[in-house]
């Protein structure tokens, strides 16, 4: 075997693999081999990191079809073949496996407990991309023993934990840079979470969003890589058929989407329920005493088996549930008390330490609302468009957008998950609305919130979104320039300074190129009486660094410091003088924004 | 939260470093096992619910079958959760539904069907009958006309065209006439010559529509391979009867069996045909006499119920009804020629103007005091028959 790799500066990778070969000791194979992995590791480590993430999207891809799997064995298994288990299952399966699912994850997987964003995203923050594996069994057994025995949680968020896990793992153990291994978690992330929504758009946005939260061109190429290579191999083994199948429709008219603006407030009002609630129970559980822990999923599971004992719809992930409310199976009056129980049961489970994601609950609850609020318009205006279906798809995304406040992954995942690109005008107008209503009354988002509760300070994508981006407009100053030409008299540019305090002055030396003059060196020469002198014998400082007005500050500020001050140019005329700037003005533009 | 990968805890083993190449080795070796070991489990998985859906099928065809509705229900929803794009679980869920008189559920998943499949002629049937059970018309003709014109895996002439008899019955329950004729005439002509059930219901489509001149054909055509056939015997006549070919009507009544023939309906329409006979001067191969005879008694049948017409109480003079009463009333006190058989036998030209006489007598009767009946009735028919309408 060859020796390990050493990472050289700028990012590429050499390797024992590049010493010449020594044929005649190699077998064909060995030959091969070596050559595959010579080119292999001497590509760009950029390179080698978007082999990596198809490498990891398909190992994602396989841990998410087995996961699918075993959760669907083990709800077989615990609940019963039938959509409506039978009396002692119904109670038992949640209880008996809750007892277990405590044990394992107090004693062996600790660090399974809750959804998975949260860890993934501290794990980029906090623990520079170290998901450690033993996370990765741990969900895969816990979770599918949780919702297999119908603890209102679902399958996304673990699965985007678990690939998370498997891209740290494989990160690490082919030593990657320490920025790489930090930035492969969001990869597997995406990967997992493509897989198991069979949505590779709304992957790759969500974990845009929500866990690395910036639009970075480094690793958006490996994001996307993955994602895709993951719902392809999902694919492969469960089908190519999107989650929900809902008959197309067309709003026919403007007005027409005003019946999703109602959509939107009840939406957003839900969610604002939902979101209160989690907030307000959850430190008040986790205060409790630490032995509690090994009951509390029992005590969920039990709970929820007791509603289930009428309400079997409310158990588990939910999507053969909603798949039937969008085929308009359920009474209004129904739909409302199932999303109404949904809340609560998904509540329990959450809060209990289950593990398991909020991705399914809300996309249930979501399809709940919207059923019930298209079956009520329905019935005062039935020549409105769409169906009840078509209300409890756009329902999903609305409460999506509120409860999890990812506006824009919420709108693509409505058209991935159903197939359906006639509900986009609808979607997003009513998951604009349930954002806007979400984001009024609640300040931090449910995973921020979540995080600053567990006592961790990760940075906040809501936050940093709507952080205003000053740009050198917000700090130039018009009228505080003089601009000298070179063959201009030095006696006529202090005529133009004088009694204007303040006054900047600069030398146009050609288009692109100014320099700047003290007044000091122009009255140096001015002093000299002997004869004329123009304003290209003073001592200027330049080519100074130029800006322009939309620039932002930040960037003005690299140079600020350097120089007494910038020219702002016109981006159509570099000779032509818009303002000027100096690290004062940019000093005073900062401190007049207000600190979020 | 968690430790960096990095730091060393001590008292802890340091993980051994192997080279990238024999970790991207045992990656690949792992992903060809752990794909091998996915394909094995993912089989296993779609066949254990393949079993169950089929299971859960099976089982609501069965409740089904046993008109057990909510059952059937259950157990195909049961089914469709383990395999959720099948078309056929999705065609039985849909047709339970609407058996169960939620057509509006059953009409989603019809939609998505016809979505996927739009010339379906199955999915459109299902959903044409939905569109008709809540009196949609619109709907229910396209979905029907789809039906008609869309796919059928067996028997698709047949399938069409008892869609098509579907389509207009639908359209003659709801009195929708206009649009039921072109839809019988094009079963008519779809149907085989051989296929005497087919016939019959077409020529009782044709009866209802009162397309009396098909509907006859019709009728012969089965006649002519089973001149006893019941139904068509019945068929001709009332046909033959509504075209005013009273006598090929009453061939036709009276080759009908006893029991037939005696049915209230039937044997009304009889009565009224062999009255109808009876008063008819018209008749080839009658003498003199026998003409002047039911002239004369048209004539008196007709004046009779004129004035007893005339002297019910309650009706508004200025109605144009009463005016055609009046003016009839007043022509048949004139002075007129001698209306006796004897009279007539002896001036047999008079005898179109005599009948004539009576079937405006009849006329301005029916028109304000309604049908009549019986031997009125009778010549009432006889008049509409030779031209003379009501005005």
């Amino acid at each position: 075997m060859t020796e390990p790799a050493a990472v050289t500066s700028p990012g590429v990778i050499l390797s024992a693999a590049n010493d010449p070969p020594n044929s005649t000791s190699k077998s064909g194979f060995r030959a091969m081999w070596e050559s595959w992995t010579s080119r292999v590791f001497t590509m760009r480590e950029d390179r080698f990191f978007l082999f990596l993430a198809v490498l990891i999207g398909i190992l994602s891809g396989l841990a998410v079809v087995c996961f699918r799997i075993a959760i669907e064995w083990t709800q077989i298994e615990l609940l019963g073949s039938s959509l409506s288990p039978t009396f002692p299952r119904v109670v038992l399966a949640p209880t008996l496996a809750g007892i277990a699912v405590a044990l394992l994850v107090i004693y062996a997987f600790p660090r399974a407990r809750g959804s998975g964003v949260n860890q993934t995203k501290s794990a980029v923050y906090v623990s520079n991309g170290y998901i450690p594996f033993n996370t990765v069994v741990g969900k895969f057994i816990t979770c599918a023993l949780a919702i297999g025995s119908g603890q209102s949680l679902g399958p996304e968020d673990p699965s985007l934990q678990m690939g998370a896990g498997i891209a740290s793992l494989l990160g690490r153990r082919l030593r990657l840079s320490q920025e790489k291994v930090r930035l492969i978690a969001p990869v597997g992330a995406a990967a997992g979470l493509a897989a198991a929504f069979n949505a590779p758009i709304s992957a790759v946005l969500f974990v845009l969003e929500e866990v690395i939260g910036t639009w970075s061109a480094g690793v958006l190429g490996a994001i996307v890589l993955a994602a895709i290579s993951s719902v392809v191999t999902m694919r492969a083994f469960l089908g190519p058929e999107s989650m929900f199948r809902v008959p197309p429709f067309r709003v026919a008219k403007p007005a027409d989407l005003l019946a999703y603006v109602a959509l939107g407030i009840v939406g957003g009002l839900a969610s604002l329920v939902f979101l209160k609630w989690l907030a307000y129970a959850r430190p008040r559980i986790q205060s409790l005493p630490r032995w509690t822990q090994h009951f509390q999923p029992a005590v969920a599971g039990l709970l929820i088996g007791i509603i289930g004992i009428r309400l079997p719809q409310v158990m588990g992930a939910g999507y053969p549930i909603i798949d039937q409310a969008m085929h308009g199976q359920f009474t209004w009056k129904l739909l409302l008390v199932l999303a109404a129980l949904k809340i609560l049961a998904t509540g329990i489970s959450f809060l209990s330490g289950t593990p398991g994601g909020m991705f399914a609950p809300s996309l249930f609850i979501g399809a709940m609302l919207g059923g019930a609020v298209g079956a009520i318009e329905q019935h005062f205006f039935p020549a409105l468009p769409g169906t009840v279906g078509t209300f409890a798809l756009v329902g999903m995304g609305t409460f999506f957008a509120g409860f999890l406040r990812v506006p824009i992954t919420s709108v693509f995942m409505v058209i991935e998950v159903s197939g359906n690109y006639t509900a986009i005008l609808p979607v997003m107008i009513s998951s604009l609305i349930a954002y806007g209503i979400s984001r009024s009354y609640i300040k931090v988002p449910l995973f921020d919130l979540l995080a600053r509760q567990d006592g961790l300070v990760l940075p906040s994508v809501e936050e940093q979104r709507e952080q205003m981006i000053l740009t050198v407009e917000d700090a130039m100053r018009v009228d505080a320039a003089l601009v000298l030409e070179r063959t201009d008299q030095i006696a006529a540019a202090l005529k133009s300074l004088e009694g204007k305090e303040g006054l900047l002055a600069f030398l146009r030396v050609r288009p692109g190129e100014w320099n700047f003059v003290e007044h000091s060196e122009l009255q140096r020469l001015a002093a000299d009486t002997s004869r004329g002198h123009a304003v290209e014998e003073a001592n200027s400082k330049g080519p100074l660094p130029f800006v322009f007005r939309d620039m932002s500050l930040e960037e003005a500020l690299h140079w600020a410091g350097d120089w007494p001050a910038l020219p702002v140019l016109s981006r159509a005329d570099l000779s032509k003088l818009e303002g000027v700037v100096t690290l004062d003005d940019i000093l005073k533009a900062f401190r007049k924004v207000p600190i979020a | 939260m968690s430790s960096p990968a990095n730091t060393i805890v001590v008292g802890k083993k340091t993980p051994r470093i192997y080279s990238r190449e024999a970790v991207l080795f045992g990656c690949i070796l792992l992903l060809v096992l752990f794909v091998l070991f996915t394909a094995g489990v993912s089989r296993m998985y779609h066949k254990s619910i393949h079993v169950l859906a089929d299971n859960w099928f099976d089982q609501g065809e069965a409740s089904f079958r046993a008109g057990d509705i909510k059952s059937a229900l259950t157990d195909y929803r049961n089914a469709m959760v383990y395999s959720p794009d099948n078309a056929k679980f999705q065609f039985h869920l849909a047709q339970a539904l609407a058996a169960a008189g939620r057509g509006d559920e059953g009409r989603s998943y019809l939609l998505n069907l016809l979505s996927e499949s739009p010339g379906s002629g199955d999915v459109n049937l299902a959903l044409a009958r939905i569109a008709a059970h809540k009196d949609l018309t619109s709907d229910a003709l396209r979905y029907y006309h789809g039906a008609i014109y869309g796919e059928w895996d067996n028997d698709p002439i047949v399938r069409r065209w008892q869609v098509r008899r579907e389509l207009a019955e639908y359209l003659l329950d709801r009195g929708l006439q206009r649009q039921a004729v072109p839809e019988i005439i094009a079963l008519s002509d779809s149907t085989p010559t051989n296929d005497t059930e087919q016939l019959r219901t077409v020529g009782n489509l044709l009866l209802k529509a009162k397309l009396w001149t098909r509907a006859l054909e019709v009728f012969r055509t089965i006649l002519s391979a089973n001149a006893n056939d019941e139904d068509a015997l019945l068929g001709a006549a009332t046909s033959a009867f509504n075209l005013s070919r009273y006598n090929a009507a009453l061939d036709y009544f009276d080759r009908l069996p006893e029991k037939d023939r005696n049915a209230p309906g039937v044997d009304e329409m009889r009565k009224t045909t062999r009255q109808i006979n009876d008063m008819n001067p018209f008749l080839p191969d009658l003498s003199r006499e026998a003409k002047a005879r039911k002239a004369a008694t048209a004539l008196s049948v007709a004046a009779s119920r004129l004035q007893q017409c005339a002297s019910q109480p309650g009706r508004s003079p200025a109605s144009p009804t009463q005016t055609q009463l009046q003016k009839a009333l007043a022509e048949s006190k004139e002075p007129a020629p001698d209306g006796s058989w004897q009279n007539i036998a002896k001036h047999p030209e008079t005898v179109d103007e005599v009948m004539g006489h009576a079937f405006e007598m009849e006329n301005a009767a029916a028109a304000a005091c309604g049908e009549p009946e019986g031997a009125d009735r009778a010549l009432w028919l006889l008049g509409r028959s030779q031209g003379v309408s009501a005005q």
